[in-house]
């Protein structure tokens, strides 16, 4: 329980591939301290720690430990976890092996599927069978299932996961097996698919529990490790984990629900840009994050973060499906290490091959040939040789021409400058089909939306992406480098249930409904109020999956408790008709619809911080935020100008630039197009308007 | 910029933004048509195609869908184009037809197109194919004429300038069994080519027209460059295979034979389909631009089969000859309602003639069935008819020179099509699934192991009316380069609790199924590649212990001897049981 005595820092760290983010809050103060630090993958704790006292802060002040980790996403995409078996109803083991028999790759004979992260030998079947009603066609054959956990004892098995058909109706065999499992084998990872999703699709529901198996020993070794490390640098508060709906929940919930941490990196970059608008007074924006190999788009609509209830890790064609609630945001294969190509017969290719960290980029000088997207930016003087991470790493404009003109310009007879130019072309295009991914497909506008830039390499790219989409305002918060760290700072706790419940509207019981929702809301109000953080309200938000009679596919309805309780058949329809004709175009408002599955969010909302203004300056930027000018080139201009570059750190709130120019951070470069006009905000975004650029 | 004569005034630069620009508009087409349809064999089956053409009808790109339909929109659009000509085409106007001889499938492929109109110049077509579930005609059972299919459409308009065509939608009405079913697909095809039109015209508005126009010309060129250099590397020669269907349905028992004839010269390919067997009378058949698809689908798998988009350029070096009246060109009033199964046998045939030449290149056989069950009644609870089908259900794929074949994968017929999950299908009708599991050496015999298929056994829970048209029990896929044969697809029934009963050439056009009766589909598995004996007994002894192999077949077969407890080789026993195997005649089947 928090009171008066609680230290009043609030500490996030955010582990990424190469870097460990830290950000801190100090609620007495209201300032805002940041951290970045290398990432120490045998250790990571020391990455964590370094971070913090880069920020200038120690553990034993804070009273909140926000963490997000790619540990859970890493262990399934490396392959690295449990020796896991699975447990399954009778004549099912190879479900998880068929899958969705899908073939994306239609011409390719040499097309790949996904492969099980259980082998076919530990997937093992058990008696017992019910039907899609919930009701039992078959008992569980529970001395069938000891024998098996028997064998599983023999075999050194880590973890188990359950899967029974139709337990989404009724978990009544998975809780059974569960307990029955947990006493057989004794310190072994047990997971039941009913305690992740209760939604229908038995494959999808397979592969979630069978992911979160396999990364649960894994998963609870890395929080276990960090608990001590807090436990022994004198930490005494509590340690909450950022889940993929950038929702917080307790480090003991994540030891047993450990896939719902997979995407908490890229969440919290999107609960950052919605605390970011809510301060600022923005209701829709776009958060775009661009770093080395991907660049991720979320969207913030009528102030709320989107959501979406599954997700394919690994890529469509073959990658694992997992059922979970998760942000929604869409990826494309562009970075700042993509690399560009000449495909056959002479096509300009830019990604998804990526340069990664090692070899890097040709101007890294680490043996890198290919050019890259970073490089056509160097080269272009967009970014500069002598001020990349804060002038700590030196980059080769040498390299960077040579790999441009020798792999690129000369064999398509292109100049170099021009090829350079193409290349962040495609890159900008392609980007912003990441942006139309999360907005037009969703049946959004993206031009009335604002486009909120961050990750190492969005505030390069953020201006061209918001031009292709006919975005007018671009945002690049304050360090836009730690920007999931200080996202974190801004969750609140978070609880998404959801359960398939097959029901004609125009016949549905409410009163049922109505019980079902309760159920789930009365389990995340006992969750949230188990974390004994002292929340203030406990907040629910309720939506249905609907679709018309006959539809197979439906779509995500809000729903407010009141309508559901009035039983208003007819005001439920509207807004599902609605939701329909925003999203595809068209809806038939004369035909009947059907309620697929019940969804509902419990959240236990933290007190956040208020955000941090800077000391306010006329419209000129004073003189210490000048960096003198370099030679950059910008098509409109002409070509190569002379433009000026300014220290993002000694701008001050009021200050206006006209571009071309360029804003340097430690660990960012912002690209200020010609005909753009940036004004620093009070709380030291830059908030650039676009000139007209029209589609 | 570059001053190459063919590059149509655009760089490369342009091109390349032009090439992503056409694949997501057909992307997002394809996105919103599954997602606003109502039936299931668009939205998980995926049997629809959506499509973006030139103003002359060439195809651009193309959303899948449907890899055979690969010919059947771009032919569509032709026909349209010819019937009206570009002066009778207005704003606002939207094609239809669902004429299965010009479509060359079945009556249920619904095709709309949509002229798009930069201003007053046509710059294009969206066009979309969805498979209705209903259009009428006989419920169930064989066709032996095109009349007893259904509701024929000519080319018609659907919309002129803007109107829809009343009378039009009143016949349809009419005419199916589910109309309003019917009309939301309608609506939700309306929804993919309009689309099309407002993302393709965003593009021409952003990069303007004389860009994107010549942009795709030389997306095209590329294309046709890139499939000829990968032409030019297959040996000169005349190349020949055959295979054979089991039957017509109607002439149960009398084989279909296919003989297929390829000729490479440089970088052009010739695929003569003069040898295939003249149309039947049952209604496997389809028309001539499903022949065309054969020798499309042949040629993109073995010279582009990653280029993207998809688009006619790639064909230009491939002479195609289909004589008319065979059956992938059938002529009226042919039945074409299971036009989709023949066509998968020929294309893994034209692989079969050149694999000596491009042994890289191709795959064994493959199980060439969609594996669908069809079954309707009444829903016990809401006393509602219902169609209701089961499938496609995924089979082996053959093994490759480098690789094992994939097991429980969909057909060549189909692509990014989904099965329906179980619990999905048993909570929409009156059935109860009680296997969906691999079949234990079904994938044929190699130094690569063809795929596993699958066994599905379906109860009914309320009688109702069950039909199947499965083909190659007889015809098993065919292993190459010394692989052996896959198991065949079978058709069972368990009826009135006794033993299941086998049907020899795996259809049923009509039974009546009992409460606790039930259908046991069996595909087949993928043919191997390469002598089973030269496969390393490490490989097949993880097959046993996965289960994949039986210890029996892997001394059998691969002469490969597993401890059943530890699955230990035991090398002295594998090295006699391998010589055996090494010096007798090779098999062309399974065991």
């Amino acid at each position: 329980m928090r009171d008066n005595t609680t230290p009043a820092l609030r500490l996030a760290a955010d582990i990424g591939g190469t870097f460990t983010d830290i950000a801190a809050f100090d609620e007495t103060t209201g300032r805002l301290m940041l951290g970045k630090a290398l990432s120490t993958p045998d250790r990571l704790v020391d990455g964590i720690s370094a971070g913090v006292a880069k920020a200038g802060t120690r553990y034993r002040d804070a009273g909140l430990f926000l963490h997000g980790s790619t540990i859970a996403i890493n262990t399934i995409l490396e392959r690295t976890g449990a020796h896991t078996a699975l447990v399954i109803t009778e004549g099912f083991r190879d479900i998880y092996e068929i899958g969705r028999i899908n073939r994306p790759d239609a011409y390719n004979l040499y097309f790949k599927r996904h492969v099980p992260l259980i082998e076919r030998a530990l997937r093992l079947e058990v008696p017992e069978r019910l039907y899609a009603e919930g009701t039992v066609r078959r008992t569980l054959d529970e001395a069938a299932l000891r024998r098996i956990a028997a064998d599983l004892a023999r075999r050194g098995i880590e973890a188990v996961a359950v899967l029974f058909l139709n337990a989404y109706a009724n978990p009544v065999h998975e809780v059974c097996a569960k307990a029955i499992l947990e006493k057989c084998l004794p310190g072994v990872f047990i997971a039941a698919s009913h305690e992740l999703s209760q939604e229908y699709r038995e494959y999808e529901r397979c592969s979630t529990v069978a992911a979160n198996a396999y990364i649960g020993p894994r998963v609870q070794g890395y929080l276990d490790g960090i608990e001590d490390h807090l436990d022994t640098e004198g930490f005494a508060g509590t340690f909450l984990v950022v889940q993929s709906t950038g929702g917080l929940f307790e480090a003991e919930r994540a030891r047993t629900q450990c896939i719902r941490m997979l995407e908490s990196g890229p969440a919290a970059g999107v609960i950052g840009t919605r605390a970011l608008c809510r301060a600022i007074g923005l209701d829709d924006a776009i958060a775009f994050d661009m770093g080395g190999t991907t660049a991720k788009a979320g969207v913030i609509y009528g102030s709320e973060a989107l959501t979406t209830g599954s997700a394919m890790l690994g890529g469509y064609a073959t990658g694992l499906p997992v059922q979970i609630a998760m942000m929604d945001i869409f990826e494309v294969g562009t970075g700042g290490g993509s690399i560009a190509r000449i495909a056959e017969a002479g096509t300009l290719r830019v990604g998804p091959e990526s340069a990664g960290a090692e070899p890097g980029p040709a101007c890294y000088a680490r043996g890198g040939v290919e050019p890259t997207v970073t490089d056509a930016n160097l080269h272009l003087g967009r970014l500069g040789a002598d001020r990349f991470l804060g002038g700590e790493m030196r980059l080769d404009p040498e390299a960077a021409l040579r790999a441009l003109r020798t792999r690129i310009a000369t064999p398509l007879g292109m100049d170099v400058t021009a090829a350079a130019d193409g290349i962040l072309r495609i890159a900008t295009t392609a980007m912003s089909y990441a942006v139309k991914g999360v907005t037009t497909e969703r049946g959004l506008d993206a031009a009335s939306f604002a486009l909120v830039a961050y990750g190492g390499a969005g505030p390069l790219h953020a201006s061209a992406v918001a031009g292709e989409l006919g975005i007018e305002t671009v945002i690049v918060p304050r360090a836009p480098g730690h920007f999931s760290a200080f996202g974190m700072l801004f969750s609140d706790l978070r609880y998404d249930f959801v359960r398939t419940w097959f029901a004609a509207l125009d016949r549905a019981p409410f009163d049922e409904m109505e019980a079902r929702y309760a159920g789930m809301e009365a389990e995340g109000a006992k969750a949230v109020h188990s974390a004994r953080l002292g929340t203030g309200a406990v907040a629910v938000a309720r939506a249905a999956d609907m679709r018309y009679v006959g539809q197979e596919h439906a779509v995500t309805v809000e729903l407010p408790a009141e309508l559901i309780r009035a039983g208003d058949r007819a005001a439920i329809k509207a807004r599902f008709d609605a939701v329909h004709e925003r999203r595809y175009g068209t809806s038939a408002p004369e035909e009947a619809a059907e309620i697929v599955s019940l969804r509902t969010t419990v959240s236990g909302t933290l007190a956040k911080p208020p955000l941090e203004r800077i000391e306010a300056g006329g419209a000129a930027p004073p003189s210490r935020a000048g960096a003198g000018t370099r030679s950059a080139y910008f098509a409109e201009a002409g070509g190569f100008v002379a433009t000026p570059v300014f220290a993002r750190a000694g701008l001050l709130a009021g200050n206006r630039i006209e571009g071309p120019a360029l804003v340097e951070e430690y660990a960012s470069t912002t690209v200020v197009q010609p005909g753009d006009r940036v004004t620093v905000d009070a709380f030291g975004n830059l908030v650039i308007a676009c000139r007209g650029r029209r589609r | 910029m570059s001053g190459r004569d063919e590059d149509h005034g655009v760089d490369p630069v342009t091109t390349e933004i032009v090439r992503n620009g056409v694949i997501a508009v057909t992307e997002e087409m394809k996105t919103n048509l599954m997602r606003t349809a109502y039936n299931m064999i668009i939205y998980e089956a995926l049997d629809f195609t959506v499509g973006l053409f030139t103003a002359k009808g060439e195809t651009v790109s193309i959303g899948l869908g449907l890899p055979t339909f690969i010919r059947g929109m771009g032919e569509t659009v032709r026909q349209k184009l010819a019937k009206f000509g570009t002066d009778g085409i207005a704003p606002g106007d939207i094609l239809v037809t669902n004429d299965a001889y010009i479509t060359g499938s079945h009556l249920n492929h619904i095709t709309m197109t949509l002229p798009i109109f930069d201003g007053e110049v046509l710059v294009g077509f969206a066009c979309c194919m969805a498979h209705w579930p209903d259009v009428g005609g006989t419920l169930g059972g064989m066709t032996t004429d095109i009349y007893s299919e259904g509701l024929q459409i000519p080319i018609l308009k659907a919309y002129r300038a803007g109107v829809p065509n009343q009378d039009l939608i009143d016949i349809i009405r009419n005419n199916v069994r589910l109309p309003d079913r019917a009309m939301g697909d309608w609506r939700a095809q309306l929804t993919a080519i309009k689309t099309g039109e407002r993302r393709f015209l965003e593009l021409v508005r952003r990069y303007g027209r004389q860009s994107v126009l010549g942009g795709i010309s030389r997306i095209m060129d590329l294309s046709e460059a890139a499939a000829r250099a990968r032409t030019r590397t297959i040996p000169d020669g005349v190349y020949e295979a055959e295979s054979f269907m089991d039957d017509d349905g109607v002439d149960v028992g009398k084989p279909i034979p296919i003989r297929v004839k390829v000729t490479v010269e440089d970088d052009t390919m010739t695929i003569d389909l003069t040898e295939v067997s003249r149309q039947v009378r049952g209604f496997y058949n389809s028309g001539l631009t499903t022949g065309f698809s054969c020798t499309q689908v042949a040629y993109k798998c073995m010279t582009s089969p990653t280029d993207y988009p998809i688009n006619d350029g790639s064909f230009r070096s491939l002479t195609s000859i289909v004589p008319k009246g065979r059956i992938v060109s059938a002529v009226k009033p042919a039945p074409m309602r299971w036009w989709m199964t023949f066509p998968m046998t020929i294309i893994d045939t034209v692989f079969k003639a050149l694999a000596p030449a491009i042994p890289d290149r191709v795959a064994a056989g493959h199980h060439a069935d969609l594996i669908i069950g069809n079954i309707n009644g009444i829903l016990p609870k809401e006393r509602r008819f219902y169609l209701g089908i089961m499938g496609p259900q995924g089979g082996g794929w053959g093994a490759k020179l480098t690789e094992d074949g994939l097991s429980a994968t969909v057909c060549l017929n189909d692509g990014d099509t989904h099965n329906g999950p179980v619990e999905q299908v048993e909570a929409k009708y009156p059935i109860i699934i009680e296997r969906h599991a691999l079949i234990q050496d079904s994938g044929g015999a190699g130094r690569h192991r063809g795929g596993l298929g699958i066994e599905k056994i379906v109860e009914s829970r309320a009688p109702m009316n069950f039909g199947t048209q499965v083909d190659r029990v007889h015809c098993p896929p065919w292993g190459l380069a010394g692989g052996l044969a896959g198991f065949g697809n079978k058709v069972r029934l368990r009826r009135a609790g006794k033993e299941p009963e086998d049907f020899s050439n795996a259809k049923v056009l009509a039974a009546v199924l009992r409460e606790g009766d039930a259908t046991i589909l069996c595909s087949g598995g993928g043919g191997g590649f390469g002598p089973p004996h030269e496969r390393p007994a490490a490989h097949v002894a993880e097959d046993v212990r996965q289960g994949y192999v039986s210890i029996e077949a892997a001394a059998r077969d691969y002469g490969v001897i597993v401890d059943p407890e530890t699955f230990a080789v035991d090398e002295a026993a594998t090295a006699a049981r391998r010589a055996v195997l090494a010096a007798a005649p090779q098999r062309s089947a399974g065991a």
